[in-house]
């Protein structure tokens, strides 16, 4: 699925030194794996998860996404494998205010080339068990729901990677064990998973760890015995 | 892409921020309101004029007035001197002049009985008809033998008639002006009212010689409209009117004219510089404030791309390209500044069509104020999203999100 292979991103702040946010890292992801980027603030975990989602170019290094080098995407095709393939989940939900949970799900359906768009919402919303809470605004609704809605934004045009960056980092420990019973179900059917976290504990329930550290990959390694999330369990 | 879906869902994004959407509406609606208003009012006050200066001048006419001075309506020497052999002599002299009327009036009350009414009174000769383009439309002018043997008959506007007569037949009737008894022998065309407020309608005309003799009791007359031969040389003509009338009232080189020839050609230019105030200067005094309406919806649309960059950048990650959030953007500023232009345009016309009323101008068209208010909100809403527009486009999506 994803194959990184020597990826540097260095900034240059105007009036500064150039930073370098990633470091020649080299990684490849599994179709189907389930994989937690652990790092602490500032170790570039969201730099490169920007980078995966195409929404920021390496500096230097080559990035293959499902095999195809994604350094000849024009914008406009780096919009379209977005909206088609690449599903975004973020700490802050970042749902639209005063607008209906369906309506914030349907959004990415709004760029997308598809001829039928009717009933890929709900079907959605239904999917993260919330197919009672259609025309509900996100000031209605708790933290966990409205990460739920987000997670139904994601799946609405049925991407199969998903990429989630610090998902549980506003929730309480009850919500956050339902987002990650979300994630484990998603990733048995299949799904491709990419989460960024600080969370130890949080990261035990993916199948690997990549470690990063000052823009560098140090560790990565398969989870022995994964923990399982229930839905309602806590 | 679909566009259409894109579209119907930026103008619905307006309705989530209504303060906002509230106060650019207000901007444009007001300026459009102004500018529709300004240039209906125009538009029907040009009209009114050109038919006014139509009436007075026709193709080719001129008018000599006694006293000296060269302003149209501004203040004249008092002159005493202008008489109508003057202007006999004239017509006689000058081989270009096809017919004239010297006129004198006055304003007199007229009565009938217990009625009452205030009118101009004008003296004029048999050829008032042709040379002021004013038929009777019932019964007919008087002739010359009327003017020479000072007959006492009038013609009487619509305002006159129906003061003294109300819905009775004026003709034959007998009326009193000041206190001289005339015979009604006709009723003249309507003219309404004309842009000085004046009704054209309460007017009484009546034989020169008879006003003179009966009611004014001066030798001396007001004016007189000439018309001219279509070929003639109008410059020739004024300069023959002039040395035959210095001459007649034996100026010496030194005095300046104490009578003053207005031309068709001098009563245009000056209709021309009413008309670029109507039509330039006032729709431009009205385009300033939409403008600052504009300007204010530019502003507001600004402050709202950085309030919602995290909303730009969302968007951005599931898959709009920067076009697509551009054209959200003009869409909802063009949006809103049309429906704030739709209602401002209703409310012009209605201000228009009440201030048309009042001072006399007939009818506003409304089409023409409708679609120049439509199109000038669609140029200020669409000018005033290109800014944010290309200032939400530009933005990177990784510090929209942040």
């Amino acid at each position: 699925m994803i194959e990184l292979n020597g990826i540097t991103k260095t900034y240059t702040r105007p009036g500064g030194e150039p930073v370098n946010a990633l470091i020649d890292i080299t990684l490849q992801i599994d179709d189907g794996d389930f994989v937690a980027i652990v790092g602490t603030s500032g170790s570039g975990k969201s730099t490169l998860m920007n980078i995966l989602g195409l929404l920021d170019v390496p500096s230097a290094g080559n990035y293959r996404l499902r095999g195809q080098d994604t350094a000849g995407l024009s914008t406009g095709a780096q919009a379209q494998w977005r909206n088609k393939r690449i599903g975004f989940v973020f700490q802050t939900f970042h749902l639209l205010p005063r607008t209906s949970a369906l309506e914030n799900v349907e959004l990415p359906l709004l760029y997308s080339d598809r001829v039928s768009i009717r009933g890929l919402g709900r079907k959605a919303l239904e999917s993260v068990g919330l197919g009672d809470r259609t025309s509900h605004r996100p000031s209605e609704l708790s933290g966990g729901q409205q990460q739920r809605v987000a997670i139904a934004r994601a799946l609405v045009n049925e991407p199969d990677l998903l990429l989630a960056d610090e998902p549980t980092g506003n929730l309480d420990r009850r919500s956050a064990n339902d987002v990650m019973a979300i994630f484990q179900s998603l990733n048995q059917s299949g799904r491709t998973i990419v989460l960024v976290t600080h969370d130890a504990e949080i990261a035990n329930h993916c199948q690997r760890i990549a470690r990063i550290e000052r823009g560098r990959i140090v560790a990565y390694e398969r989870v022995t015995e994964p923990k399982i999330a229930l839905q309602g369990a806590i | 892409m679909n566009t259409m879906r894109l579209v119907t869902h930026s103008a619905g994004m307006m309705g989530r921020h209504k303060l906002r959407a509230g106060f650019m509406m207000i901007g444009s609606f007001i300026g459009v309101a102004a500018l529709t208003l300004v240039v209906s009012v125009g538009l029907a006050a040009e009209r009114k004029l050109l038919k006014l200066a139509h009436q007075m001048f026709g193709e080719s006419s001129l008018m000599i007035i006694d006293g000296g001075g060269h302003m149209m309506g501004g203040p004249r020497n008092p002159g005493t001197r202008l008489k109508i052999d003057d202007v006999d002599a004239i017509a006689k002299q000058v081989p270009e002049i096809e017919s004239w009327d010297p006129q004198q009036g006055l304003t007199a009350s007229v009565r009938r009985g217990d009625l009452a009414d205030t009118a101009q009174v004008l003296g004029e000769t048999e050829r008032s008809e042709h040379v002021w383009g004013r038929p009777a439309v019932q019964g007919a002018y008087f002739d010359d033998s009327a003017v020479r043997s000072s007959e006492r008959v009038a013609l009487i506007g619509q305002t006159v008639a129906t003061q003294l007569f109300g819905n009775e037949n004026p003709m034959g009737q007998e009326i009193q002006i000041g206190s001289v008894p005339f015979r009604v022998i006709g009723t003249l065309e309507p003219w309404g009212t004309d842009p000085h407020g004046m009704d054209r309608d309460n007017e009484i005309v009546v034989p020169i010689s008879t006003l003179m003799r009966r009611l004014t009791n001066v030798d001396t007359i007001t004016g007189a409209k000439l018309l001219i031969a279509p070929s003639a040389h109008e410059d020739q003509v004024v300069k023959s009117i002039e040395t035959i009338l210095r001459e007649r009232h034996g100026l010496t080189a030194d005095r300046p004219n104490d009578f003053s020839i207005l031309t068709a050609s001098e009563v245009r230019k000056v209709m021309n510089s009413i008309k670029r105030i109507l039509s330039l200067y006032l729709p431009m005094v009205a385009a300033i404030s939409l403008l600052a309406g504009g300007i204010v919806s530019a502003a507001l649309m600004v402050a709202s791309v950085n309030e919602r960059s995290a909303e730009i950048g969302l968007r951005r990650a599931v898959g709009a390209r920067s076009e697509d959030i551009r054209l959200q953007f003009l869409i909802e500023t063009a949006a809103t500044t049309l429906a704030g232009g739709v209602a401002g345009i209703l409310l012009g016309f209605v201000l228009a069509q009440m201030g048309a009323t009042k001072m006399h101008l007939g009818a506003v068209a409304p089409w023409s104020a409708a679609l120049l208010g439509i199109v000038s909100s669609i140029v200020v809403g669409v000018g005033a999203g290109l800014w944010p527009a290309q200032r939400a486009a530009r933005m990177s999506p990784v510090d929209a999100l942040r």
